[in-house]
């Protein structure tokens, strides 16, 4: 019985403690800057609770609005997401995914036309925690 | 309300006055599932009822520790704006209004409840015993943190979200805050203890502070609602 409630108690904290950080590895996305316009850019500065640096700009490709995170890097944490932002410390934010990398180039596709006079922030946002890792303010 | 609270003082009364032995014992019990889990502590006083004490009923306090990790709540109330029909207890029946749900995505819940319990349960043999139990009224503290709201198109985060603090059984979309039910089955080592296999299902509400959901056609919504079916395992001893 001892032995149960041990391996119970094991396989809940276990399960409550799961955290998955973004990969190590230098992300290596491109898109065809030839055919794709420039439309806003910013560079990363760090937040409260990362060290981020690098750009962000976001290109209109084919009808469509990107965010090219280049020269990159951010500590890494358990939770990171890619946020445009209307605020620096989000409340109003479109997700644009989880971070995938915490190195190098990477490419996120942004939902719909925000209106950019608005949604003025890049952000790297630890969701779990609330936690601000970096950000850029977009022009 | 009225209702729920009459039936519920009826069935206590008529099961002390019908009582001519009882059944006291503590809980411990452990549960998991999906991103979630809880730990509960219970001490539970049961009559034992009609000529072959077969049956047992009475009420109980309970401690229940809930924790997820990115934990989904689920539009909670006004309950005629969530459900095809609100009539007490039968509510539970009653069909889900989704055009009217929304999601708020509580990133590390926690709370803490202590609540009257209900119980029943029946003594298949000297070694098999099968029950219920259902919180009734209570309260809850826990801790306040960040819930992303889903609503009509847009994504907000609140630092804000937290648990409420009354607890109250009013069956289905009435109820409010954090309410634990189990079904169980429970084994005898011997005289005093015993182990249970329980199926838990546990209600646990959280409020924001700052942004709010605009339901079509009707009001600002701040409840919202996970419905937790976690299944786990306990140990009970029997006082003399």
């Amino acid at each position: 019985m001892k032995q149960l409630m041990i391996i119970a108690a094991i396989a809940f904290l276990m399960v409550a403690c799961k955290k998955e950080g973004a990969s190590d590895r230098p992300g290596m996305e491109t898109i065809d800057t030839t055919s794709a316009v420039l439309k806003y850019s910013g560079s990363f500065g760090s937040g409260p609770y990362g060290t981020a640096r690098g750009d962000a700009k976001v290109y209109e490709q084919s009808g469509k609005l990107v965010l090219v995170i280049d020269n990159f890097s951010v500590n890494n944490g358990p939770d990171l997401y890619v946020y445009l932002s209307r605020e620096m410390q989000p409340v109003n934010f479109i997700s644009l995914g989880k971070l995938r990398s915490t190195s190098g180039k990477q490419v996120y596709d942004i939902p719909g036309r925000p209106d950019f006079s608005q949604y003025r922030f890049a952000l790297i946002h630890c969701q779990q925690f609330n936690h601000l890792f970096g950000s850029a303010e977009l022009k | 309300m009225k209702y729920s609270l009459t039936i519920l003082l009826g069935i206590s009364l008529s099961v002390i006055a019908s009582a001519q032995s009882t059944s006291k014992f503590a809980d411990i019990t452990g549960t998991i599932g999906s991103s979630q889990g809880s730990i509960s502590g219970s001490y539970v006083h049961n009559w034992k009822l009609f000529r072959k004490k077969k049956w047992e009923a009475g009420l109980g306090a309970r401690w229940t520790s809930y924790i997820g990790t990115k934990v989904e709540f689920i539009t909670a109330a006004p309950a005629k704006h969530t459900r095809s029909f609100t009539a007490p207890f039968l509510i539970v029946f009653a069909g889900q209004r989704e055009e009217n749900f929304d999601t708020l995505t509580v990133q590390r819940p926690f709370t803490n409840s202590v609540n009257i319990s209900v119980n029943l349960g029946y003594n298949f043999n000297k070694k098999w015993y099968g029950g219920f139990n259902i919180d009734l009224v209570g309260f809850t503290f826990g801790r306040k943190g960040s819930g992303i709201l889903q609503s009509n198109g847009t994504t907000t985060n609140d630092p804000g979200a937290r648990p409420p603090a009354f607890n109250l059984l009013l069956t289905g979309d009435h109820d409010y805050g954090t309410l634990n039910s189990e079904f169980f089955v429970k084994y005898a080592i011997n005289d005093r203890w015993k182990v249970r296999a329980v199926y838990q299902f546990l209600f646990v509400e959280y409020t924001t502070e700052n942004v709010k959901q605009q339901i079509p056609e009707g009001p600002l919504n701040d409840r919202f609602r996970n419905k937790a079916n976690n299944f786990g395992a306990g140990l009970s001893y029997h006082f003399k």
